[in-house]
């Protein structure tokens, strides 16, 4: 243990302790210290933490996976600890070693930290420090540093010199060639990241070549992440090579004989169609998403069925509708019927945002009897995506045409089982009520708005309280006297006590929207008498009520008739009820 | 008035799924102490209540529970125990329970579960965690001390007794229950590890709801996958409220009793709770 004689000393035995429980037995006490460890940097100072601090560490490598996460973690910060970018290089000898682990997360941590230790060197110090590092990884015996190497090649790339440059590029080749999968992978996984650091020309002589090498890998995890790459790649090509060097790739991958490579094109389908230009797109793109559309494999047509929008809105302007109606339409139509509820609710999700793009007349005509089908859709997650994307087809053709089948629709899933799902559709009443108007909402919906107040679930009631805020707004005050508060004022009368709160919940938000006089005629008597309830959350909740309802009361009541019920519940044998009576005095008064 | 806008700050910050400091967990721990010292062993406690079974650290169902049941204080609550252990948040679900005790000491009940002890949560995850979330087991010492004074059963209305587990063949009358120091019992009463818990008899039940003059016995303490459960001629209730028991599916369940009244409800959806994330999934060809 550290000297503990002179002052300066004892300042540093907390530092001594840390470093002592480096070495402790116990792993928990070492990654305690592990995570401290910019604490002894600090104290121990740039030099001796270069000189002792560092190499200790580098010597711990055989530690705790936990703890080695730590360390490897922490290492990425201790650029100014070491003393700043011309130092950087010293952290790398323990990195190497943290890169070189089996345990995947601690390599990838370590790669992490060596690419953010990399960006602090100097392109001197790159090439005499930081490449050998990426070299001997490379070139380790073991796959798990080969697989590190393929996260470092991007971040020194740009600032090494032309023929430092070109055996870079040659050890990543060397690693998409690999023996072993997970190198491959790896290599697959960084593939086009490197290649946006890479000049164009190699990109086509030298990476290309191996993305399409990739591509056709034995493994199907290798196929899907050069699938991933595609879209990357195809974005720093110029138009002319596209049709050379990616699309005979992506022809390949869209019809790989594993889903899950099928998957991942059908998945980063959108960005290819950008990274291609509208003239593939429309030649070729248009068919493979045809395709994919009709995969043999759930998943790949649920994913394709997500994209179908941003798919469609991303098709050239004067192509668009041609497309959409001859290749696209009849596709949906199939996937309408879908037996799959994941890939009719992925195109459930999208398929109102078509509206815009077909306009009004092919709306009614085509997509219409297609948004009627899902709205009878067995599945309840098919039926809510519709209705939750009511807006888009609102705007070209108004909802009136929906109505029909929505109501029907909307009472089914007010009374789903799911409470997530009743609340989702709380949350479109107030679109459909502007939209379908008061008369036909009071015959149809209003019942329903006023069922939720009911509920047994709390989220519902809280909802349904919201909702009818929202309703008088739109409606205005003297539909809520008519339509609204009597219905609300039986619930004061329930015996369920939580029902008997939903009411003054009600209140609260009613007497913001209703005005000074139904609030004050109407509303505040109930609220009165309800201070004798026998619940005392009921009596605290008229407490919490009348003071938020103060506000739009008539001031003259103030005095009379609220002052003397919160000061009777100000003296109640419950302590909650005093607590909130003494807050609303207080707030009123203030 | 500091103390309380302190509190509701913690709770706030607890319901957010955050741990509150450690000086925070001693003070609030000190005040949780002064009104359990003062509960019986048998709490009275007054319907209209919410009864709930077991949460295990699972405090994104606890949310979904109050969700479903509404917030303290607007309902009450009687938690019977088994707060800690299996689940990844024991610390803040028990923290949040004990903190809105303390802020609400009328609204919400928690009575003493076999987890709540020190033996238990060494060897089913309170203390790990307490270690991993907090780097010492300071915290896990201010908990343990106070489930030494949780009440060990309560009474609605007279009418109903609940306890965690079951009954203790050497106990016959609620006053012996009352007249047990239960600083002393660190144990626990009348619950017992799982495998070595007391069987409930119909003739055993029979004859305690008849000599202290009770309607049932509601209890907790047993996976139930329906999420409550009569037994013995609706003299006994069973409730469980951990919906993703150790975050395996195994029943979507849960019940709210009040005024005998269920409400079930469903595990919190996975994207609403956040899982801490172990390794990442192993190498696909491993």
């Amino acid at each position: 243990m550290a000297a503990s004689d002179s002052g300066t000393d004892e300042s540093l035995y907390p530092i001594a302790v840390l470093i002592d429980e480096l070495k402790n037995e116990d792993v928990q006490l070492r990654l305690n210290s592990i995570k401290k460890l910019s604490t002894i940097a600090l104290a121990l100072g740039v030099e001796r933490t270069r000189s002792e601090l560092i190499p200790f560490l580098t010597d711990t490598i055989y530690d705790e996976d936990e703890v080695l996460l730590a360390l490897a973690e922490q290492l990425g910060n201790f650029i100014n600890l070491v003393g700043g970018g011309e130092f950087a290089h010293c952290l790398l000898p323990p990195l190497e070693s943290l890169a070189t682990v089996e345990e995947t997360v601690v390599r990838d941590k370590a790669v992490a930290s060596l690419r953010a230790v990399a960006a602090h060197h100097t392109p001197q110090a790159l090439e005499q420090h930081f490449v050998p590092l990426v070299q001997r990884l490379a070139g380790g015996d073991w796959f798990t540093s080969r697989a590190s190497a393929c996260g470092l090649f991007s971040v020194c790339y740009t600032r090494v010199s032309a023929p430092v440059k070109a055996e870079l590029r040659q050890h990543f080749r060397s690693l998409c060639q690999d023996d072993t999968p997970m190198v491959r992978r790896a290599a697959a996984y960084k593939l086009g990241e490197f290649a946006r650091v890479v000049e164009v020309e190699y990109v086509k002589s030298d990476l290309i070549p191996m993305f399409v090498y990739l591509a056709q890998d034995e493994q199907d995890s290798v196929r899907l992440l050069a699938a991933e790459a595609c879209a990357t790649v195809a974005a720093l090509l110029p138009p002319e090579d596209m049709e050379q060097l990616v699309m005979p790739t992506v022809r390949a991958r869209a019809g790989d004989t594993s889903w899950r490579v099928r998957y991942m094109v059908a998945d980063k389908f959108v960005e290819l169609q950008q990274a291609v230009g509208p003239e593939l797109a429309r030649s070729d793109l248009a068919q493979i998403f045809q395709g994919l559309l009709k995969d043999t494999e759930a998943e790949v047509r649920a994913a394709a069925a997500g994209k179908v929008k941003d798919f469609c809105m991303n098709l050239d302007k004067a192509h668009q509708e041609h497309i959409i109606m001859t290749m696209i339409l009849p596709q949906i139509k199939d996937l309408v019927c879908d037996p799959n509820q994941h890939v009719k609710s992925a195109l459930a999700s999208v398929i109102m945002g078509l509206s815009p793009i077909v306009g009004r007349h092919n709306t009614i005509e085509y997509l219409l009897p297609l948004f009627l089908t899902q709205l009878k859709d067995e599945c309840p997650e098919v039926r809510l995506n519709i209705i939750s994307n009511l807006e888009c087809v609102n705007e070209v053709i108004g909802i009136q045409q929906l109505v029909q089948s929505l109501l029907p629709a909307i009472v089914e899933l007010a009374e789903d089982t799911k409470w997530r799902v009743r609340l989702a559709i709380i949350e479109h009443m107030p679109l459909l009520a502007g939209q379908l108007g008061q008369e036909f909402f009071d015959e149809k919906l209003t019942g329903l708005c006023m069922s939720w107040l009911i509920d047994h679930v709390y989220a519902i009631r809280e909802a349904a309280t919201l909702n009818l805020k929202k309703l008088v707004e739109q409606y205005g005050a003297t539909w809520a006297e008519t339509n609204v508060i009597p219905k609300v004022m039986a619930m004061s009368r329930e015996q369920n006590y939580l029902h008997r709160m939903t009411y003054l919940f009600c209140i609260n938000v009613l007497s913001e929207v209703c005005g000074k006089d139904i609030t004050t005629r109407v509303l505040l008597p109930t609220v009165l008498s309800m201070a004798d309830d026998n619940v005392a959350n009921v009596r605290f909740n008229v407490a919490k009520t009348l003071q938020k309802m103060a506000p739009y009361l008539d001031p003259a009541v103030i005095q009379p008739q609220v002052k003397p019920v919160l000061e009777k519940l100000n003296v109640d044998p419950d302590v909650d009820v005093k607590y909130f009576a003494s807050e609303a005095i207080a707030g009123i008064a203030g | 008035m500091s103390d309380t806008s302190d509190l509701d700050r913690q709770i706030e910050q607890l319901k957010r799924c955050e741990i509150i400091m450690e000086a925070e967990v001693k003070a609030l721990c000190a005040k949780a102490r002064e009104i359990l010292v003062e509960e019986s062993n048998v709490q009275r406690v007054d319907s209209p209540v919410t009864v709930c079974g077991d949460i295990h650290g699972q405090f994104y169902d606890l949310k979904e529970l109050f969700k479903v049941g509404g917030d303290v204080p607007e309902t009450n609550y009687l938690f019977m125990g088994d707060f800690v252990d299996r689940g990844f948040y024991s610390v803040e679900t028990f923290l949040l329970l004990l903190a809105l005790k303390v802020r609400y000491p009328d609204r919400i009940t928690l009575i003493r579960g076999n987890h709540e002890s020190r033996q238990i949560t060494q060897v089913y995850g309170f203390y790990d965690e307490c270690l991993r979330k907090y780097g010492s087991i300071t915290v896990w010492r201010y908990c343990t001390e106070i489930f030494d004074y949780l009440s060990l059963s309560a009474i609605i209305d007279g009418r109903i007794f609940c306890v965690h587990g079951g009954l203790s063949p050497s106990i016959q009358t609620l006053d012996q229950i009352r007249t047990i120091d239960r600083k002393l019992h660190t144990q626990g009463w009348g619950v017992s590890p799982r495998g070595a818990g007391y069987l409930f008899g119909s003739d055993v039940v029979a004859q305690f709801n008849v000599s202290n003059d009770i309607d049932m016995i509601c209890r907790a303490h047993q996976l139930v996958m329906e999420g409550y459960k009569w037994h013995f001629n609706e003299t006994v209730l069973t409730v469980w409220s951990a919906p993703n028991y150790c975050y395996r599916l195994v029943g979507d369940l849960d019940l709210l009793l009040e005024e005998r009244e269920f409400t079930i409800f469903e595990a919190a959806p996975q994207e609403s709770r956040g899982v801490p994330s172990k390794k990442p999934q192993a190498d696909y060809f491993l």
